[in-house]
């Protein structure tokens, strides 16, 4: 499966083609809020005022794609959470009027396949349709879905992608359970913190995946997963993904690990760090945007723009390495349960 | 990767809804025409004394007590639902726990409600209206019961959650067949699961498409859905790791479609209806007049119904027999499409027809009444089971009797 269009809203500056020649963005917070486009022209100011964030980022990064190719067949999203601010919205309305007449529009825009829906709607795409909310593998089960038909030879091309939003309710609840830290620190620092947690991260990434390689940017080779492994069975799952498309450890040239600065968890990291070969690069992620359910579908944005440029933000770079990007991995887990890999080749 | 193209069965059911606490109870109503929607014992909500419910007769406690595990005390309602309905569904299939625990085992199950069943607590988390996290902090998302069961089971292949609203559990039996298909596993369990919740109940009810009485679908009075709760889940296997085991059904073909018309209406021309409908004929590689029998998605609104028979109409020569389910067990949301799966399997297993329920003027200008009757002694070989959500998204399935 290829990538051939790639549009990205996220913390850092990549609504802008230049990204990262435009320079890395520090944060002094514990929560990185997305860089939005200017909406106008591409959604009705009425529609604009009634849209949650995250349906807005992703009518703003998907509807360009989807208008711009005909040739779209279906529209698969990857959300944790889709549009939560709504949902608690209209939570607390039923609390506060003690279950009395309520307005629908959270309700409608509650549910994680409104942006499904209304990319469906305003692109008119009347093609394949489904929304993955598996938490934090929800990006790496959408491209499964669209890997499958792909290779199925039902849909030649779709439209894939992925949101999250920062609202003040997953704040809290992320700050309660121990997901975000308790201080802000700069982002800069994430890496090297001794505490538990990470910082809030949201943004919207979508995809033009094909069946055709030709002008593609990248082509995704495989993806795996595996949840609540231990260390053994997280290595075997990478393996079997290895095995699978015929490659071997050090086949990898550079792998993105999905550190959040997180001492509970990135050691998960760290430790599959170990079976990687002498030569292959090692890159980090998470101090650019934070942590969130469905980062790994801004790791593979980043992929493609490091491919295009041939070099790599220092910001990034854990391990550096000679080779250039010819297989990348990317891996990302979710609170230590969730483990995926994404298996990136470049075409160059 | 290399496109196998497996032939998927079904070799394990479970369920838990309004009519019954197995397959055999829900089995039972089915034949006896005994409708489960009735006043909610358990849900507590300031509607209850307005609208009927699909509510399963059983409290949490009872439940708990039913799955037996080491540790319930932050399990949600939805939880309960999904591992009594997926213990039975393996218990059925008869899988040794090391080929559950199996990096060829996928697991994919849907939930539009997940925690928020528990309306309260999330509101007091959520807002930090108590200077203590409640217990459940975990059980929000709407992935927090696959998470739970992949853990329990030890589950190492392929997870997922699918959310595409009132047809989510019909999308985890289409990816989890192609799964197989592809040969990305050898085995998915499958299905869906919700409870009845304030915030579902308030939400379809600011959308004025509540009936205050029990749902009549497809009768031209119609005035609504009745909501209800429930979990079922499906163990489907690639003919190659069978064996000798029983066969319930053939998984034989879907159909995934949006309507592009409206956030919670489907357009009156049937677009993605009759769309998903004629996929899923395709991927079956049938004509419409080999369907014997449509378990309709039939919500009773009077958006659904009408739009529903216009896309059946379009598409087939003559409206097969069909009901809506629903009349049963009220509309479960994420459950229902896999709920409605397995009563489908009923109908091809048994070789009989279970009445629709509360239609009693048919819908003009079809003019066709659904199954009235307990019909026993049918020729029945390929089934379609219908399944339509809000923001657009329509899945058609296609089950056959296996020979």
């Amino acid at each position: 499966m290829y990538i051939k269009k790639v549009v990205c809203i996220s913390p850092q500056d990549t609504i802008k083609d230049n990204f990262p020649q435009t320079g890395i963005i520090e944060f002094d917070a514990l929560q990185c809020p997305a860089i939005e486009p200017d909406y106008a022209g591409l959604i009705p100011r009425g529609l604009l005022r009634r849209m949650g964030k995250a349906i807005r980022m992703g009518v703003g990064a998907g509807l360009p794609l989807l208008t711009g190719n005909k040739d779209i067949e279906g529209i698969i999203i990857g959300t944790a959470n889709g549009g939560l601010e709504d949902c608690i919205k209209f939570l607390n309305q039923i609390v506060k009027y003690n279950e009395g007449t309520l307005t629908p529009t959270n309700f409608v825009q509650s549910t994680p396949n409104s942006l499904g829906g209304t990319l469906a709607l305003m692109g008119q795409n009347s093609g394949y349709n489904v929304t993955h909310v598996n938490k934090g593998l929800s990006f790496e089960s959408a491209l499964m879905d669209a890997q499958m038909l792909i290779e199925a030879g039902d849909a030649k091309t779709l439209l894939v992608g992925c949101i999250e939003e920062i609202s003040t309710y997953n704040t809290n609840i992320y700050t309660m359970d121990g997901f975000l830290k308790k201080e802000a620190l700069l982002s800069s620092e994430l890496l090297n913190s001794e505490t538990k947690g990470t910082i809030n991260g949201e943004g919207a990434t979508m995809f033009v995946v094909d069946q055709n390689g030709e002008n593609a940017l990248a082509r995704i080779i495989d993806t795996g997963q595996i949840t609540h492994p231990n260390h053994e069975d997280l290595l075997e799952c990478l393996n079997a993904l290895l095995r699978r498309n015929q490659l071997e450890m050090s086949d990898l040239d550079a792998v993105l690990l999905g550190y959040n600065g997180d001492q509970s968890t990135d050691h998960w990291y760290k430790q599959l760090s170990h079976s990687f070969d002498e030569g292959t690069g090692l890159y980090s992620y998470k101090n650019l945007v934070g942590d969130f359910p469905t980062v790994s579908g801004f790791a593979l944005f980043l992929v493609l723009k490091l491919i295009e440029l041939g070099e790599i933000p220092k910001e990034m770079i854990l391990k550096g390495s000679n080779r250039s990007l010819g297989k990348v991995l990317i891996y990302n887990h979710h609170r230590g349960v969730q483990h995926g890999f994404i298996l990136v080749e470049s075409l160059a | 990767m290399q496109i196998l193209k497996k032939r998927v069965f079904v070799t394990g059911y479970g369920i838990v809804s309004a009519i019954g606490n197995n397959v055999e109870e829900n089995l039972n109503s089915l034949r006896a025409g005994k409708t489960g929607i009735k006043k909610a014992n358990h849900f507590q909500s300031k509607y209850v004394d307005e609208f009927s419910f699909g509510e399963v007769n059983l409290s949490n406690q009872e439940l708990i007590d039913e799955i037996q595990f080491e540790d319930s005390s932050d399990l949600t309602r939805t939880d309960l639902f999904a591992i009594k309905a997926f213990q039975e569904a393996l218990k059925y299939s008869g899988l040794e726990l090391n080929e559950i625990a199996n990096a060829e085992t996928a697991l994919l199950s849907a939930s539009t409600v997940g925690g928020m069943c528990l309306t309260d607590q999330m509101y007091n988390d959520a807002n930090l209206v108590i200077d203590r996290p409640s217990p459940y902090l975990a059980a929000y998302w709407n992935a927090a019961h696959t998470i739970l069961l992949a853990k329990q089971y030890g589950i190492k292949g392929f997870t997922d959650t699918i959310n595409t609203a009132c047809s989510s559990s019909a999308n985890t039996i289409m990816m989890g067949s192609r799964l197989i298909k592809a040969g990305r596993a050898n085995r998915a369990i499958v299905g869906g699961t919700d409870s009845l919740a304030k915030f579902t109940v308030n939400g379809f009810n600011s959308l004025q498409i509540l009936s205050s009485k029990a749902c009549q679908p497809f009768d031209r009075d119609r005035s609504g859905i009745t909501l209800g709760e429930g979990a079922a889940y499906l163990v489907l296997e690639s003919e190659d790791v069978i064996g000798d085991r029983p066969l319930l059904a053939e998984v034989s073909g879907y159909g995934n479609s949006n309507d592009a018309f409206h956030p919670s209406s489907l357009s009156e021309d049937a677009i993605g209806v009759c769309a998903a409908m004629n996929k899923a004929l395709q991927s079956a590689k049938i004509s419409p007049d080999q369907i014997d029998y449509i378990n309709a998605h039939g919500t009773a609104t009077p958006n659904n119904d009408q739009v529903e028979l216009t896309g059946i109409q379009k598409l087939f020569n003559r409206i097969p027999a069909y009901n809506s389910t629903k009349s049963y067990t009220g509309h479960t949301l994420a459950a229902a499409g896999s709920i409605e799966a397995i009563y489908s399997i009923l109908s091809l297993k048994h070789q009989e027809l279970y009445p629709s329920l509360q239609c009693k003027i048919p819908i003009e200008p079809f003019n066709q009444f659904p199954i009235k009757e307990f019909k026993k002694d049918q020729k029945l070989k390929y089934a379609m089971s219908n399944s339509f959500g809000f923001a657009g998204n329509c899945t058609s399935l296609i089950l056959s009797k296996v020979s």
